[in-house]
């Protein structure tokens, strides 16, 4: 039996209130699908104003304690990494599905057997994986499955990131952020996000070869790695596939491009500054194609450029995909169905993350 | 008496330290793990000044660090970065330093806020403005600022309603100092421009070490009532401005004159924009806001009326409260707190050297 199969709103509960606890938050406060029941955070006045900020039942800084009273049917653990197996448990055991952010856990085993613990206490569990809801994304993987770009052969996901920035909130050696003990370190704060599109880009791709060059082009003892650059190549149902995962901190602008080939086309987008072009057969005859897709693809961006102006006025940020992602997760707890990001999209994920982790070479400086 | 200052290599910070070696105490400084304490040398060099070392943000060192202190400074509050950044630095950090404080039986709290917590737009233009004025209860239309330090203000209200705590809220207005000439009461940022925004209004300016010494002056009479001027300070706001400030035209056109010739005033270009026009402006493209896009744009401060008034209006500011609870007068002029800007003095070691003030 679905956990709810009235039409009155899940009970949901958050624990942890730093900054991704804003988009989480604003979604359960605005959500019909949601009743925002509880906010957990262990210092007393982060909970508090959270709470009082998005109209909250309660306020809690001991998770156990308001799992006890809020009777929860959704918990969302935002939280830093170390601490999501430990209070996913707990929100399972309490009889709540859980949404967790990425990374969920720090390895694929790791992620297994919290998924296991998961169904035998027949809930979901559910990672964080925001950027495969986001506008363009979608138009890209529905483009690919309606096959415009012909097969897929080539997936590149490349994210630029100023994580040396001084003022930034990972380079603080005052207050080394959790994320440095994670096995990739900085770059598993974005790791995840980028392995999950990669998979649902490339049709599914088995990976055959993966080759992941580490590099640590700073230095010093906080980051154990501020560059990677991956090499995959495998196979789908429909033949070979190549990918390529970059994450650089050196280059300029902030941004998270995505290219995808395919047998006859490709698409590109980038989620930082969003425009999506499309190069494709079309109908005018092959010598006027890439005048046509000139054309298109023009007019696009000049598009792109105004639509983004306004979505930056209107805070449509990229963020925008998680609150997507939490709506269709929501409506599938209701309706007892499967969540869209299921069981086996996290531990693929979770593997391939392993796989790069275990090339790495820990020494100073570029290096592999 | 023995001082616990946070926030202590800052732009105030390092003159409070000093203010209070000058004026016979023993200071620790807390400082951020990494933090160089060069803008303390002088004052640590009199051997009344201890530097220690821990993260308010999560409390490490605070436990060691306090126990033994009469009063507490806390100064420290993050200016820059995103409402959760500032939430950490600030909001959390004080909650951590309370805490620490009350497991360390330290009662005694100078706490620094801001006028960036009053609630301008429920005043009239002209009024007089002193400790009585309404302060933000919603911070809806503030900046992320205002809503941090709205947090910490409730903060230290209830450390200071605890049973045998004591607390006295010290507001100063916009701190100008060296380093600082240039500040956001002039206008503000509109990509390539500077705005410059009103030019006859005086606004509620003080000068950093006119600042250290009233903060040094609360500490002593938070801590020895018997002495303070007009009676026990536990429990009062205090709201410090300078006398006789100048409008903002006067303001820059002083600025102006010391700035040439000196390597150490940056001196923005920029338009200026009569305060009721801005105004007018802000409060058509609110109006857009709501009723095109439902609220939901976010424009920049200048584009806000409620941050508009919070930084333009004019009204008549008063600092009655300070010379009479704390026997404070401001010790410097713009004048010479100008030239004391562009001077190359050692302004620590000038403190060190000068008398406390009489209460």
């Amino acid at each position: 039996m679905p956990l709810n199969q009235s039409d009155r709103p899940l009970r949901a509960a958050v624990i942890g209130t730093g900054a991704i606890s804003a988009q989480h938050l604003a979604f359960l406060s605005s959500s019909p699908r949601a009743n925002l029941v509880g906010v957990c955070d262990l210092s007393p006045v982060s909970a508090k104003v959270a709470a009082r900020r998005h109209d909250a039942g309660g306020s809690f800084t001991d998770a156990a304690a308001m799992l006890d009273i809020v009777n929860a049917d959704v918990v969302h653990i935002l939280t830093p990494p170390n601490s999501h197996g430990f209070l996913a448990r707990m929100a399972l055991d309490h009889g709540a599905h859980v949404i967790c952010e990425k990374p969920m856990t720090a390895t694929s085993d790791e992620a297994v057997a919290l998924l296991n613990h998961a169904s035998l206490a027949k809930r979901h569990l559910v990672e964080n994986h925001n950027y495969r809801f986001n506008d363009d994304v979608v138009t890209m993987h529905d483009n690919r499955v309606a096959g415009t770009i012909g097969t897929v052969r080539e997936v590149e996901i490349r994210m630029a990131l100023p994580v040396r920035d001084p003022k930034g909130r990972f380079a603080d050696e005052n207050l080394p952020n959790a994320i440095h003990k994670m096995p990739a370190g900085v770059i598993h704060d974005v790791l995840t996000h980028m392995v999950y599109l990669l998979d649902h880009l490339s049709d599914h791709a088995t990976w055959d070869t993966v080759s992941a060059t580490w590099s640590n082009h700073g230095g010093g003892d906080l980051f154990k790695v501020d560059d990677l650059d991956t090499v995959l190549v495998g196979h789908h149902a429909n033949g070979s596939v190549h990918g390529r995962l970059r994450f650089s901190a050196q280059t300029s602008p902030d941004s998270f491009g995505i290219i995808v080939r395919g047998s006859e086309g490709q698409m590109s987008t980038d989620l930082f500054h969003p425009f999506l072009d499309i190069r494709k057969a079309r109908a005018v005859g092959s010598q006027l194609t890439p005048i046509a897709n000139h054309v298109v693809n023009g007019a696009s961006l000049a598009r792109a450029g105004f639509r983004n102006f306004g979505q930056k006025l209107l805070q449509h940020s990229p963020y925008h995909g998680l609150a997507r992602f939490l709506d269709e997760t929501y409506t599938a707890f209701a309706a007892g169905t499967t969540p869209p990001v299921t069981p086996r999209d996290i531990i693929t994920a979770a593997q391939l993350i392993d796989r790069m982790v275990g090339q790495m070479r820990l020494t100073q400086g570029a290096t592999q | 008496m023995k001082v616990f200052v946070t926030g202590a290599t800052g732009f105030v910070g390092r003159y409070v330290v000093a203010r209070l070696v000058a004026n016979g105490h023993e200071v620790t400084a807390f400082v951020r793990p990494t933090s160089p304490v060069a803008t303390l040398q002088t004052a640590i060099e009199t051997g009344h000044v201890t530097v220690a070392r821990g993260e308010l943000s999560t409390g490490l060192g605070l436990a060691d660090a306090m126990s033994g202190h009469d009063v507490i400074v806390h100064l420290a509050a993050v200016k820059g970065g995103d409402y959760f950044s500032r939430f950490a630095g600030t909001v959390v950090g004080t909650e951590n330093l309370l805490k620490a404080a009350q497991a360390a039986n330290v009662t005694e709290l100078v706490a620094i806020s801001t006028f960036s917590v009053y609630e301008y737009a429920a005043l009239k233009a002209g009024s007089l403005f002193d400790e009585s004025a309404p302060v933000v209860t919603n911070p809806k239309g503030r900046d992320e600022y205002t809503e941090t330090k709205m947090y910490q203000d409730e903060l230290y209200q209830d450390f200071g309603a605890l049973p045998g705590n004591r607390m006295v809220m010290i507001r100063p207005g916009m701190i100008y100092g060296r380093g600082e000439e240039w500040h956001p009461l002039l206008g503000g940022d509109l990509g390539p421009v500077y705005l410059r925004i009103g030019s006859k209004v005086r606004p509620p300016i003080v000068y950093v070490e006119n600042v250290a010494d009233a903060i040094a002056l609360a500490a002593q009479h938070l801590h020895s009532p018997a002495n303070a001027p007009v009676g026990d300070i536990d429990g009062l706001v205090i709201n410090l401005v300078d006398d006789h400030l100048p409008t903002q035209d006067e303001y820059v056109n002083k600025l102006k004159v010391l700035a040439i010739g000196s390597d150490s005033i940056t001196f923005p270009r920029y338009v200026k924009v009569p305060f009721q026009v801005m105004k007018a402006a802000a409060v058509a493209a609110q109006a857009v806001n709501v009723r095109v896009f439902k609220g939901r744009a976010k424009l920049p401060g200048v584009a806000v009326p409620a941050q508009i008034d919070a930084r333009f209006k004019s009204f008549r500011y008063s600092n009655q409260r300070a010379k009479s609870a704390l026997g404070w007068s401001p010790r410097f002029s713009l004048d010479t707190a100008l030239e004391r800007c562009v001077s190359k003095r050692d302004l620590a070691a000038d403190i060190l050297a000068a008398p406390a003030q009489e209460s």
